[in-house]
């Protein structure tokens, strides 16, 4: 299915525009919803009765070396070959300059020969620095969380289950520091898998081998107490399996990905802002919807709760954000505020008149929460395999136009300022890690990474008025080979009016940060712990249903988790509705 | 990385060509095209690396020019290097495909003294450029004129068993095709199938060979050096994470 056969109306009065949605201090106030990529995976699992089988464990006493985890769909299977190591303590660091992981992972494809596993054991391990085949589908590595593994092991060995406190604190075993694809490091193009059914949608080959890792982390640790207490040890309990997720650092890796996709950018969030406009256009709710908002308001406070992080900013934002939850809460309590036309739509403006980006991003992802049957489909429209194309044929004048009715957000932008141009992006030698620079600071600037969209746009608007409208574009790019990029961009960029940040990316005050939780927040990640301005924690399918558990009547509920509880808060698809 | 006879994905293709031309001072969009264009290269079997090195070496020593001026003619255009130079294939790829599409790939387009002829068809090949043919006779002497039929399908005429993407400089002329050109006796003929080239490269990867250090090489001047405090705050992490 395509943006043409699923309906979605872009000039709709309740879509929120671009100048509002794109902007960078919103987009770093993001959450997942039920369109998020995450859960469009465990959707399908769930649907297609997807088989797990762990074919391969030959590990020592203390779990080093190879387990083999087999997943077959209904046309293939995918295989995550593990592998275990013991490390020192301070060589374990999550950023890319990493040389060793506790663990390190392929996903390959189709069912390893032995000739396979010992070409990867050559391989994996190494992580940037081995080679892979077009038959590896990603490459991938995860440390230990030590203090919550240790406390994992040696509590169900003991037969006790964890620490609950620390477990819903940390919330996973083990922490990805990268999850590679789509032919890094020699691994399988996306065009090798692009056509498959449970790979149309973005990235989840990336995110099944991290669906992999999760239970590879929880079985491992089960199997670890198994080894050391024996008849006595216990496995963890169900409800505290599937609260566990798995982690992950990320770093400034994400955000060129996301300048460089402009037009998967727009599908992505035009999906989502088509969900939340088609809801908000409800004028009388679907039953049940109401009262499973209302319920998800006391679970999301619990979820707040259980969200601490160190970071000043996002402390700050956490605390207020408690507070708006509790007075959402009061406020839709007084029934006349919802129980009239549109309540979705009141609701939402309620809240976008009177709270923080972040409630405001959370309750669209609340709203939209219970309205599967209306919005599901949106999750097909998310993917582009569009290769943007410059057009010659274009005249100037028209280009003019484009650049003065769609990049006003970049043109008003004065560079001649230091704090306009504070930044550069740059590849290190150190094994390409990407870093973020500051001029006049840092060396390279002459070597920037061709991100800044706005400081380009400024400069060719400035070539262009100078220039004859008679001039042809061919002309003008003979002349001025500098612009290409740039023109190419805005030609593929200015009808898809939610492809660009509309913020200048170079400032003094642009927070990396902010572009990681925006597509983070649409893989379905949760509890983001930023480090720093450039960097973050986060949580992947915390909450989510584990392998045995797909065929639950509640596998889809799992938005804002909670240690200690069954199950996420119901969604009005499926059985568990009547536990409200 | 910077080994020989490596398999390389297509990804990679994009991400090493782009940068190696970046890293002789084209501009980014020629650059990408460049790396566009490679892909192309690559997806048909051949050694992007072999088929590039060339241009981007000419750019290096300055022995080709990104210089380029277009003049009409009686039966179309004509590209060429107002300075005496080569004129580099990278932006010769670019201008010939806006030329083609502005065009409607009607009349016939010179292009003088281009230094890597090969180039300029896979930017042609890339681009969807169909319906055409490209001629040229190379300093060597060696003919070759390469058919793009349609979507998928692609020839080669060629006076000698020359490799076509180690052909050296020389002037081109791109027209339509006509039914005439598909067959053209006297000459060794290569057919190509681009969907099922691809195919196979998907599943075996891209072989780079002898080249492929001097690509990387070029590639390698886009990185900046790391110093002590680029590595300790550009990333925004620190350099140990227990926890």
């Amino acid at each position: 299915m395509t943006t043409e056969t699923v309906q979605i109306d872009i000039d709709s009065d309740f879509m929120r525009t671009p100048e509002k949605v794109m902007r960078l201090e919103r987009m770093g106030s993001s959450f997942p919803t039920r369109l998020s990529f995450m859960r469009t995976l465990i959707r399908r699992m769930s649907k297609e009765n997807w088989k797990f089988e762990r074919t391969r464990r030959e590990v020592d006493k203390d779990g080093y070396g190879i387990s083999v985890y087999a997943v077959t769909t209904p046309n293939r299977t995918y295989s995550l070959i593990a592998f275990t190591q013991e490390i020192p303590a301070d060589m374990r660091t999550d950023r890319v300059i990493a040389e060793v992981w506790d663990a390190t992972f392929s996903l390959f494809d189709g069912v390893p020969s032995q000739e396979d596993i010992d070409y990867l054991a050559d391989n994996t391990p190494k992580q940037e620095a081995g080679r892979y085949r077009p038959s590896e589908l990603t490459l991938s590595r995860a440390n230990k969380s030590l203090r919550v593994f240790k406390n994992v092991v040696d509590s169900l060995s003991a037969g006790n289950q964890p620490d609950k406190d620390l477990l819903t604190s940390v919330g996973y075993l083990m922490r990805t520091s990268a999850v590679y694809g789509s032919g890094k490091f020699g691994c399988a193009d996306r065009d090798k898998i692009s056509d498959r059914e449970e790979c149309k949608a973005p990235f989840q080959i990336e995110l099944l081998t991290v669906y992999l890792i999760r239970w590879f982390t929880i079985d491992s640790a089960e199997e670890l107490a198994k080894e050391r207490g024996g008849e006595k040890a216990v496995k963890l309990d169900k409800t505290t399996r599937r609260f566990i997720g798995v982690g992950n650092a990320t770093g400034l890796g994400m955000a060129p990905f996301l300048l460089k996709h402009p037009a998967l950018i727009h599908n992505w969030v035009v999906a989502k802002e088509t969900a939340l406009a088609r809801v908000r256009s409800i004028e009388t709710p679907i039953e049940g919807t109401l009262k499973v908002f209302l319920k998800s308001l006391l679970q999301v406070s619990q979820h707040v709760d259980e969200w601490n992080v160190e970071d000043d900013i996002q402390s700050e934002r956490i605390s207020c954000l408690t507070d708006e939850i509790q007075a959402l809460r009061l406020w839709c309590e007084n029934e006349p505020n919802i129980l009239r036309p549109y309540p979705w739509n009141g609701i939402y403006q309620y809240v976008e008149d009177n709270f923080s980006l972040e409630c405001q991003e959370m309750v669209v992802s609340l709203i939209i929460e219970p309205h599967g049957a209306l919005v599901d489909d949106l999750a097909e429209t998310m993917s582009t395999t569009e290769i943007p194309k410059f057009k010659a044929d274009m005249s100037l004048s028209e280009l003019k136009e484009v650049v003065a009715d769609s990049y006003q957000w970049a043109t008003t932008i004065d560079f001649s300022l230091g704090e306009s141009q504070h930044h550069f992006w740059y590849y290190s030698e150190d094994k390409l890690e990407p870093r973020f620079g500051s001029k006049g600071v840092d060396d390279g600037v002459e070597k920037e990474m061709p991100l800044a969209i706005g400081r380009d746009v400024h400069d060719l608007n400035e070539k262009l008025l100078e220039t004859s409208n008679a001039t042809s574009l061919s002309d003008f790019v003979m002349s001025y080979p500098q612009f290409r990029h740039i023109i190419r961009r805005i030609q593929n960029t200015f009808v898809r009016p939610y492809s660009e940040v509309q913020d200048n990316l170079l400032s003094e005050t642009m927070r990396p940060l902010d572009l990681l939780r925006f597509k983070l927040a649409f893989f379905g990640a949760s509890k983001f712990d930023p480090k720093s301005n450039l960097w973050t924690r986060i949580s992947m399918y915390q909450g989510a249903p584990m392998p045995d558990q797909l065929s639950e009547p509640n596998h889809d509920c799992w938005s804002f988790p909670i240690g200690g509880r069954s199950q996420s808060y119901p969604c009005i698809n499926c059985t568990c509705q009547k536990d409200i | 990385m910077s080994k020989r006879h490596l398999t390389i994905s297509l990804n990679e293709v994009l991400f090493y060509f782009t940068r190696a031309a970046f890293g002789v001072n084209a501009p980014i969009g020629l650059s990408e095209d460049f790396a566009r264009g490679n892909i192309w290269v690559s997806e048909n079997g051949f050694d992007p690396s072999r088929c590039s090195l060339k241009a981007l070496d000419n750019l290096d020593s300055k022995a080709s020019s990104l210089s380029i001026k277009f003049e009409k003619t009686k039966d179309g255009g004509h590209l060429f290097c107002p300075e005496g130079k080569f004129l580099s294939s990278l932006e010769a790829s670019s201008s010939c495909v806006d030329w083609i599409e502005v065009s409607n790939g009607s009349g016939a387009l010179k292009i003088s003294n281009v230094d890597s002829p090969f180039l300029v068809v896979s930017a042609l090949g890339a681009n969807g450029c169909l319906g055409i043919k490209v001629l040229w006779t190379d300093q060597e002497k060696n003919q070759f004129q390469v058919n793009l039929i349609n979507n998928d399908d692609w020839e080669v005429l060629s006076s000698s068993s020359t490799l076509i993407e180690l052909s050296s400089n020389a002037d081109m002329l791109i027209s339509p095709l006509t039914a005439s050109d598909e067959s053209n006796k006297g000459n060794i003929i290569k057919k190509f199938n681009l969907a099922e080239e691809k195919l196979k490269i998907l599943h075996i990867g891209v072989k780079v060979e002898e080249n492929w250090d001097a690509i990387y090489s070029y590639f390698s001047r886009c990185l900046v050096k790391s110093s002590a405090e680029s590595r300790a705050s550009g990333a925004g992490a620190g350099l140990v994470d227990t926890d």
